[in-house]
């Protein structure tokens, strides 16, 4: 380099009184001399590190998500996410966990275990899921789970006639307040409440498991309803409690009295199904996007009465509330024979192999109403 | 000496190239003695809360399908994929091809990739395949609404049939073909082939033709409403019309005022057409009916404003003892408007009851006019609460620009 530099001195020098325009000639070549001469043999570039947040790390991290991170712990999945992917992990924060009654890690120690993994793998999907993933205005698109069991997906996403996208997505029920959440090894989407695979369970499984429903069993078996619901559907049930029914006058001893042919069956207890259809309460918001309308009306079955199933967020606690009305008839001023309002987010959506079950903690119709004429 | 040597050998060379290259085989695709097919999915569906579980009546047409042992369907000769409900305006030309990148066939052939009719008696059949004529059997199979084609689908998705059934085409012969649901009660379905003779009837080009069918389901009309499909555009069609009915005809003069009760032309302010009765088995073609293409007072021989409403009258009824008023919807299905005006979207400011359907005429640029009025032969088509338009139209002069 040096004995390089030396020469062009002296070329230099012999040209200076020469020719100006061959100076200017050389200083060109020496400009690009000076580019591609110089080696920068010391220069390091930092090797970019690949191995920042996986899935399990993100989430032990967060201090909104410390419990699902210490069920992914008790059941071995935080490794697994942690893997090479890619995986989609819906996150139920802790107050979703708070809601069912989960407040600290210890208390995961009391459910069984393999149970417990199911539901958390049925959070996660093999794949990785962003929003713009999911077709828009979609219901119910089903997904593989890492249980091995499908989750529905519905996204409402353009209203028609809107300009800005409502982009509400839920997964079985439960919806997404934090979207597009990216990890090194998938994505990440918080949801606001844990959702309740039943699995194999039936309706007739679920509602036999759970002694709360005892008397809405012993009705529907009473007027004939009960048989159907080993049966494929789907169902939608909002199953009243021993406590809703009681209040209505409705308990085990007055159903024992009650003689069937007097009643109608259809509206008595009938009221709770929606015959062939899976009905998850936030669907009421989605389909509000797609096609304009929350609200089902139907007909029970003895043909006369009226029911109408909405939800919605309202004032003043803003949490998804589903609203039923039953009138007498499709007549626009029949009178109203129930209604009820119901509000805790966590004891809706069970979802079962052949329906979706809700709770609701008012009876609709009193045996008085429900008379034969 | 040289130099002409060099040309002999450089000219030579060139034609070997060319010999080469210039002598490729094309094999055309021939079908021997074809007949011409247009298919529709009549079967509808809205996205409700209510319709959430039912099942898409979203197909793929098979003709000729080879089954193999376990009834999956493996091949076949000819496959109409993502055969979709159909639109409500049928065009002249397959002209949604390039308006979307969907794949979702609104029709068969549609945007599929196939040999079409030729120009018959003047009319372009460019909206219908060429199939082989014979007898033919037609399978529509359920399939997911998705983009995978038909056969690339998992094996049990591909064994899910409605209609199985063999149909018989003549050679050179005009057909289309219905898939409809026949009973609304018990849910039958069924396909109807109707033999089209728009091109063996001498029709004059300054008349506007048109004749109509009410394919609609048995029991439709008498359903309950909350049965029924949920779309307020539908609106008096919405619970469908009484299986016999009269058509009337009223003639506006002009589409950029879209009110029913603008100015009309003479003589065609709820003309009595002709009657249409429910019918999903019977396959002959309703007569056609016309009224003049040159009728508005503003019509120049080249383009005319003009739009159509049909009203559809229970025997008895008609726009001078019409007991409703003009915005009811809900009229039992005693009485239905249709509003055919511009390209099917503006609605009406009149505050009345028509549902919309596209101009009956066809205004393009042609020669050196722009837009031109073409007289056209059309159908008027019934299902349960839609009103369907397919629309004919002869070849006409490009633009000249």
């Amino acid at each position: 380099m040096d004995e390089f530099i030396l020469l062009l001195y002296n070329v230099n020098m012999h040209l200076r009184f020469t020719n100006t325009k061959a100076i200017f000639q050389l200083l060109v070549w020496l400009l690009v001399l000076s580019f591609s001469g110089c080696k920068y043999d010391d220069l390091t570039i930092a090797v970019p590190n690949e191995n920042i947040r996986p899935a399990a790390d993100f989430i032990k991290n967060n201090y909104d998500t410390r419990l699902f991170y210490a069920a992914l712990r008790k059941t071995g999945l935080d490794i697994e996410i942690n893997g090479e992917g890619p995986f989609t992990v819906l996150v139920p924060n802790d107050l979703a966990f708070n809601e069912i009654g989960v407040f600290r890690d210890a208390d995961f120690d009391q459910m069984n275990l393999d149970s417990l993994r199911r539901v958390i793998a049925y959070h996660i999907l093999p794949r990785r899921l962003y929003l713009q993933d999911v077709p828009t205005n979609s219901a119910d698109v089903r997904y593989a789970t890492l249980e091995g069991s499908e989750l529905y997906a519905s996204l409402g996403g353009m209203a028609q006639g809107a300009v800005v996208p409502s982009n509400k997505l839920c997964f079985s029920g439960a919806e997404a307040s934090r979207m597009d959440v990216p990890l090194a090894n998938g994505v990440l989407h918080i949801v606001d409440k844990v959702m309740k695979p039943q699995f194999e369970l039936s309706i007739q499984d679920w509602l036999t498991k759970e002694p709360q429903y005892s008397v809405f069993v012993e009705g529907l078996k009473k007027f004939g309803l009960w048989d159907q619901f080993a049966e494929k559907g789907p169902f939608t049930v909002f199953a009243p409690t021993n406590k809703a029914l009681e209040e209505a006058g409705i308990t085990s001893l007055r159903l024992q009295e009650m003689v069937a042919d007097n009643y109608l069956g259809d509206v008595l207890f009938g009221v709770y199904i929606m015959y062939q259809k899976h009905v998850f309460i936030s669907d009421s918001d989605v389909f509000q996007i797609i096609s304009g309308k929350g609200t089902l009306t139907y007909k029970l079955k003895d043909g006369q009465h009226v029911m109408s199933f909405g939800a919605s967020k309202a004032y003043p606690t803003w949490l998804m509330t589903y609203n039923l009305r039953l009138t007498e008839s499709d007549y626009i001023f029949a009178p109203q024979v129930g209604q009820a309002s119901y509000e805790v987010r966590a004891k809706t959506d069970y979802l079962c192999s052949n329906g979706v079950v809700h709770d609701l903690d008012k009876a609709m119709v009193k045996p008085n109403q429900a008379l034969k004429k | 000496m040289k130099r002409i040597r060099v040309i002999i050998a450089s000219a030579s060379m060139l034609l070997l190239v060319l010999g080469i290259v210039g002598c490729t085989k094309v094999e055309y695709t021939q079908i021997e003695e074809p007949a011409y097919l247009r298919v529709f999915n009549n079967l509808n569906y809205v996205q409700t809360l209510d319709s959430k579980d039912d099942k898409v009546p979203f197909f793929c047409m098979l003709i000729n399908p080879v089954v193999g042992v376990d009834g999956t369907l493996s091949e076949a000769e000819i496959v109409g994929d993502f055969l979709d409900k159909r639109d409500a305006y049928a065009p002249p030309y397959p002209s949604h091809i390039g308006s979307n990148n969907s794949v979702n066939n609104p029709e068969y052939p549609g945007k599929n990739n196939v040999l079409v009719g030729p120009i018959l008696n003047g009319f372009d059949l460019s909206s219908w395949a060429q199939v082989p004529s014979g007898k033919l059997r037609v399978v529509f199979a359920y399939r997911p609404k998705n983009t995978i084609p038909f056969f690339q689908l998992e094996p049990h998705l591909r064994k899910d049939i409605l209609i199985d059934t063999v149909i018989n085409l003549d050679g050179r012969e005009v057909y289309t073909l219905h898939l409809l649901q026949t009973d609304f009660v018990t849910k039958e379905h069924g396909v109807l082939l109707r033999q089209e003779n728009f091109h063996k009837l001498s029709l004059s080009d300054s008349l506007v033709y048109v004749n109509f069918y009410n394919m609609s389901a048995k029991g439709f009309w008498q359903a309950d409403a909350t049965l029924k499909d949920d779309d307020y555009k539908l609106a008096s069609f919405k619970s469908g019309i009484k299986d016999d009915m009269n058509v009337f005809l009223s003639l506006y003069e002009d589409q950029s005022k879209p009110s029913h009760i603008g100015a009309t032309v003479p003589g065609f302010k709820g003309k009595y057409m002709t009657s249409v009765k429910r019918n999903t088995n019977l396959a002959t073609v309703s007569p056609y009916v016309s009224f003049p293409l040159w009728a508005g007072s503003t019509a120049d021989g080249i383009m005319t404003p003009m739009w159509q409403r049909f009203d559809f009258f229970v025997p008895g009824m008609d726009m001078t003892n019409n007991p409703f008023y003009a915005g009811e919807k809900n009229t039992g299905g005693n009485w239905a408007a249709v509003n055919c005006l511009q390209n099917g979207k503006v609605a009406v400011t009149s505050g009345d009851n028509g549902t919309l359907l596209p101009n009956l005429l066809v205004n393009i640029h042609s020669g050196k006019d722009n837009p031109k009025t073409f007289a056209t032969v059309n159908t008027l088509e019934v299902v349960n609460g839609r009103i369907y338009l397919t629309t004919i139209q002869r070849k006409y002069a490009p633009p000249i620009y």
